[in-house]
């Protein structure tokens, strides 16, 4: 930990996005565009069923009668959907058989990602599986996974491959009908990761999606899958960063959790699209429908850190529909510049003696717009429901907004539920005492805010958490004056 | 060490500091004392740098150095200590890599490497003993849930992690209990060298019993109007301050 | 009956409509909007209460003045309430809610040194639906505000409060605090929306929200103590409702608005 807060500093004298390379690699595209044809020919290059076929059809019909949402502390530029790509892939002539087959180039991005791809994954016991643009690039470790009867792979190979697992789950958390954004994933989703844990599984190892977005003009819309059977386990962790462009790309992804019968899941993501440059100029949206349902006895948790995107729209949430299920969601989101940030959870309780807890730390600099967005419902047979929220907001500057928008909606009288929140800058008195201590405003600001944001950091896994205390620090460059 | 020179500092439009004159040179131990409100906590806060105050006038003088020109971190690095009469909470932070930061920043000031993980501890343990801090206390939040005792001990531990030159410790005794008392003060003589001085913002003669000083000035009004040596501070506790501020209200 | 009672205890002069107030004891004829002006530096006390329909108040308060404000509603209506305060000025809103209404207070803090506070309540019980919309603006800097609402909802009722905070940009050091507590009985639905919009750095803004039950611990203690169990629980009620009713500043109220909210409680 303490050689990390070193590095942050010298980071921070020099720091900048330094995901914003763009990789030089073959990439086949569709034209501009969407149509029922675009669905059609995404759906015939991945070689899909009918079926498939047919709810993206269904999807994409349904979406043409929605309006763009515009209910959150959001200033969204009108998207004109008819420029963006909704296929992008790497060029690859045939099918892989070994890391040695994939392309170099496409190698040295993950690396320069920091992703190990090889077989030093086995240390780090992370199981990858990368999406560049739109396709699900290699899926390490799958054999070691095969053991458990894990399966662990791209969607469209799911799709394919387990037809049953896709039809009976895809669809049955976030359906197509759910928002403007999951109704154009449903059509458009290119790939995604899927993965299954059998009953009484416990995962032995991390499993990581990275995304990246590198082809110009394009949009990436992945979709994520995955069915916790009764009484496993797992901990997966999703990464996300793309290439600096003046341009504007969407991200519109979906990720569904099914938590069965006492099953564990915990879904750390960090996100660090590219957030546009100090003047608001490019950046990514990132508009990401991530919804979970626990059945009875079950456990969901998500823990995100947000530090990118141009725009980020987005609420985790937790269906805990069986009885003694329950829900976390954890969260810092840091803006930056122009960055806006609506961010924040649901937790439905509809099972008996269901439990929430909400920790969200908002930290504003800059021009940047930072709001938290929630709902805690108590339906009407919740009996015993308990939900804690607490939602701090810690301004930097006085340019820059915190919002806290929480809805309470309790339908059943024996619920107990709190919320907190609080505003807070940092104090002349902390800058002060640090300075005294010999230690710079710039690097005290860092201090302070990985302090602020310790409670959620703390829930991230290892390697995670460091990358993040660096992030967090690095997002704040030139907001102390 | 230390040339304080007419020194003039005020808050706003208020003149806080009107003419401060002060020399602490290595090896001594000097005590100021002085009524409410007669700027002792300004004069340490403008010799750390606070840019709360503005310094109107004067000149002050550190290790042959202008300390008016340096900012509060470059002042801390020179070796310049200020133990606060409130220290601030800092939530989240935990007080090891506080520390850490700090120590190394000091090295890297001065052209030394940073503490190696093994060093650091070593370190830590060492310099905790000194004030009878529980080390669970370096594993929390900076001053987070610090009893009154436990942050002055701690502001004490932190100046034997730093080892300064010249250390102001600001009314480091109030609100402590007599235990408390005699392991911050004992804490402070063990750290004394032929080499370093200290500086002492006090109400109470108590804590001299402990930290015997060279000098007592006492301050009233935004100036030092009387210096003595440690008998003053005996006469003070008996006696009040009236004496001498009636003196000085003839003057 | 309540309105007369209240009127004799403020000995309040009867305002018919629109107006200048300047110190003293007013009351605003039943049901009746208007715009009120308080004059600058008066001390007034003001009685709003409703009758079945719907109104709007607009309350212009001219520098340094100060207004105890009570709002009484005991019938199905709608009151809009908008108070604008200038540098200086102090308002006191007491808001008691016991029968179906919406009720909305815009509070816009113009000038430095402007205070708000609004001590609100509702008990609902049977079918009753009631909310309180209370929005605080600070527009400038150096002004305080405080929003606390208290629900009591029962039987097959839904209540709701929604409360925003919005601080301007330049409303530094501002001083903002703003709570929703509720308790349901029954079958009773309870929403509430405590939000905050900041857009200054050097605020001190909190908020927060409750919904519950009874103290289960309490109640035993009390009962232990030879209580019964429906004497304990209205005990703990009319505990919790009852700071809202001292939150008037106006003398001798007290009694009528006890009177008010016992009738209701003991509906529920």
């Amino acid at each position: 930990m303490e050689k990390d807060t070193k590095d942050i500093l010298s980071e921070l004298q020099t720091g900048d996005y330094k995901y914003g390379f763009v990789t030089d690699i073959e990439t086949e595209t569709i034209g501009r565009g969407l149509s029922e044809d675009v669905i059609r020919l995404i759906s015939e290059k991945k070689g899909e069923p009918e079926w498939m076929l047919e709810r993206r059809l269904k999807a994409y019909r349904h979406w043409l009668t929605l309006e763009h949402p515009n209910w959150a502390h959001l200033d969204i530029p009108e998207i004109d959907f008819q420029d963006v790509i909704y296929y992008a892939a790497p060029k690859q002539k045939k099918q892989l058989n070994s890391m040695d087959e994939v392309d170099p180039e496409l190698k040295r991005t993950f690396d320069k990602l920091g992703i190990p791809l090889e077989e030093q994954m086995a240390l780090a016991g992370v199981a990858v599986d990368a999406v560049m643009d739109s396709v699900s690039v290699k899926t390490t470790f799958r054999d070691t996974l095969a053991e458990k009867g894990i399966i662990f792979c791209s969607i469209s190979e799911a799709i394919k491959e387990h037809p049953e697992l896709i039809k009976k789950y895809l669809g049955s958390v976030v359906p197509y009908t759910d928002n403007f954004y999951a109704a154009l994933n449903a059509a458009v989703f290119s790939d995604g990761s899927f993965c299954y844990i059998p009953k009484g599984v416990r995962c032995p190892m991390e499993l990581s999606t990275y995304f990246r977005i590198n082809a110009e003009g394009t949009g990436q819309f992945e979709r994520t899958l995955i069915v916790a059977d009764e009484g496993s386990y797992v901990s997966y962790l999703e990464g996300c960063t793309a290439p600096r462009r003046d341009e504007n790309q969407l991200h519109a992804a979906v990720v569904e959790i099914v938590v069965e019968k006492d099953a564990d899941v915990k879904y750390s993501t960090v996100q660090n699209w590219y957030p546009g440059d100090k003047d608001g100029k490019g950046g990514i949206y990132n508009f990401v429908t991530k919804r979970g349902i626990c059945r009875e006895g079950a456990h969901l948790s998500w823990t995100q850190v947000e530090t990118g995107s141009a725009i980020t729209w987005k609420y985790p949430s937790c269906v805990l529909q069986g009885d003694n299920s329950s829900g976390e969601f954890y969260s810092v989101a840091m803006t930056n510049n122009f960055q806006q940030a609506d961010t924040g959870t649901k937790m439905i309780h509809i099972g008996k003696n269901t439990r929430s807890r909400i920790v969200s730390k908002g930290i504003s600099a800059g021009r940047s717009q930072n709001a938290y967005r929630g709902l805690v419902r108590v339906a009407k047979g919740a009996d015993n429901a308990r939900n804690y929220s607490q939602c701090d907001s810690l301004l930097i500057g006085d340019k820059c907004g915190a919002h806290t928008f929480p809805v309470i909606d309790s339908y059943n009288p024996s619920a107990v539920l709190e919320h907190e929140a609080t505003t807070s800058k940092i104090s002349e008195d902390q800058l002060f005492y640090c300075n005294q201590r010999g230690i710079s405003t710039e690097d005290a600001v860092g201090l302070i805010v990985n302090g602020y944001a310790r409670e959620v950091l703390a829930k991230l896994p290892m390697e995670f958490a460091v990358e993040a205390q660096k992030l967090l620090s690095l997002s704040l460059e030139g907001s102390v004056g | 060490m230390l040339k304080v020179e007419n020194l003039h500092a005020s808050i706003g439009d208020k003149q806080i500091l009107k003419g401060i004159n002060l020399t602490v040179k290595a090896g001594e131990v000097h005590a100021i004392m002085g009524p409410n409100g007669s700027g002792k906590s300004t004069l340490a806060s403008v010799l750390a740098g606070s840019e709360k105050f503005t310094v109107t006038e004067g000149s002050v003088e550190f290790e042959g150095e202008n300390l008016l020109d340096l900012n509060i971190e470059e002042r801390s690095r020179k070796g310049l200590f200020l133990g606060f009469q409130y220290p601030v909470e800092i939530p989240g932070v935990t007080m090891a890599n506080f520390m850490k930061l700090a120590v190394n920043e000091q090295r890297k000031s001065r052209g030394l490497e940073p503490l190696t993980a093994g060093e650091y501890l070593r370190m830590m343990k060492e310099k905790s003993a000194i004030v009878e801090l529980d080390s669970k206390l370096t594993a929390r939040a900076v001053n987070e849930g610090f009893s009154g005792g436990e942050k002055k001990k701690n502001e004490i531990f932190q100046m034997a992690m730093l080892e300064p030159k010249l250390a102001i410790l600001d009314e480091t005794d109030s609100g402590l209990d007599i235990d408390a008392l005699r392991i911050v003060a004992t804490g402070v003589t063990r750290l004394k060298t032929p080499e370093n001085a200290t500086v002492v913002i006090t109400h109470y003669q108590r804590l001299l019993d402990y930290i015997v000083p060279d000098y007592v000035h006492v301050l009233y009004k935004g100036r030092i109007i009387y210096t003595g040596d440690k008998s003053l501070a005996l006469k003070l506790e008996k006696e009040g301050y009236d004496w001498l501020i009636n003196d000085y209200k003839e003057e | 009956m309540v309105v007369n009672d209240l009127v004799t205890t403020m000995s309040a002069q009867g305002l018919p409509a629109s107006g200048r107030v300047g110190s003293g004891a007013w009351a605003l004829a039943e049901g009746v909007g208007g715009d009120i002006v308080v004059e600058a530096g008066a001390v007034a006390r003001l009685l709003v209460t409703d009758s079945e329909g719907a109104v709007d108040i607009n309350i212009d308060m001219e520098r340094g003045s100060r207004l105890d404000l009570l709002h009484v509603v005991n019938h199905h209506s709608a009151t809009s309430m908008a108070v604008a305060l200038a540098e200086g000025c102090e308002c006191r809103m007491t808001q008691v809610v016991v029968s179906p209404s919406d009720t909305r207070v815009v509070a816009s803090l113009m000038e430095r040194g402007a205070r708000f506070e609004l001590g609100g309540v509702f008990v609902l019980t049977d079918e009753d639906q009631a909310s309180i919309t209370a929005d605080v603006n600070h527009v400038a800097s150096d002004c305080t505000s405080r929003t606390r609402v208290k629900g009591v909802a029962s039987g097959k009722s839904h209540g709701s409060f929604s409360g925003l905070v919005y601080v301007a940009p330049d409303a530094q050091r501002t001083d903002s605090e703003q709570s929703s507590r509720n308790i349901t009985i029954g079958e009773a639905h309870i929403e509430t929306l405590p939000q905050l919009e900041i857009y200054a750095d050097d605020v001190k803004c909190s908020h927060g929200a409750t919904v519950g039950q009874m103290d289960s611990d309490a109640i035993l203690y009390m009962r232990q103590r030879g209580l019964s169990l429906a004497d304990a629980k209205r005990l703990q009620i009319d505990g919790f409702v009852q700071d809202v009713v001292l939150h008037s500043a106006i003398e001798g109220v007290e009694e009528t608005l006890s009177a008010l909210l016992d009738e209701k409680l003991n509906r529920l």
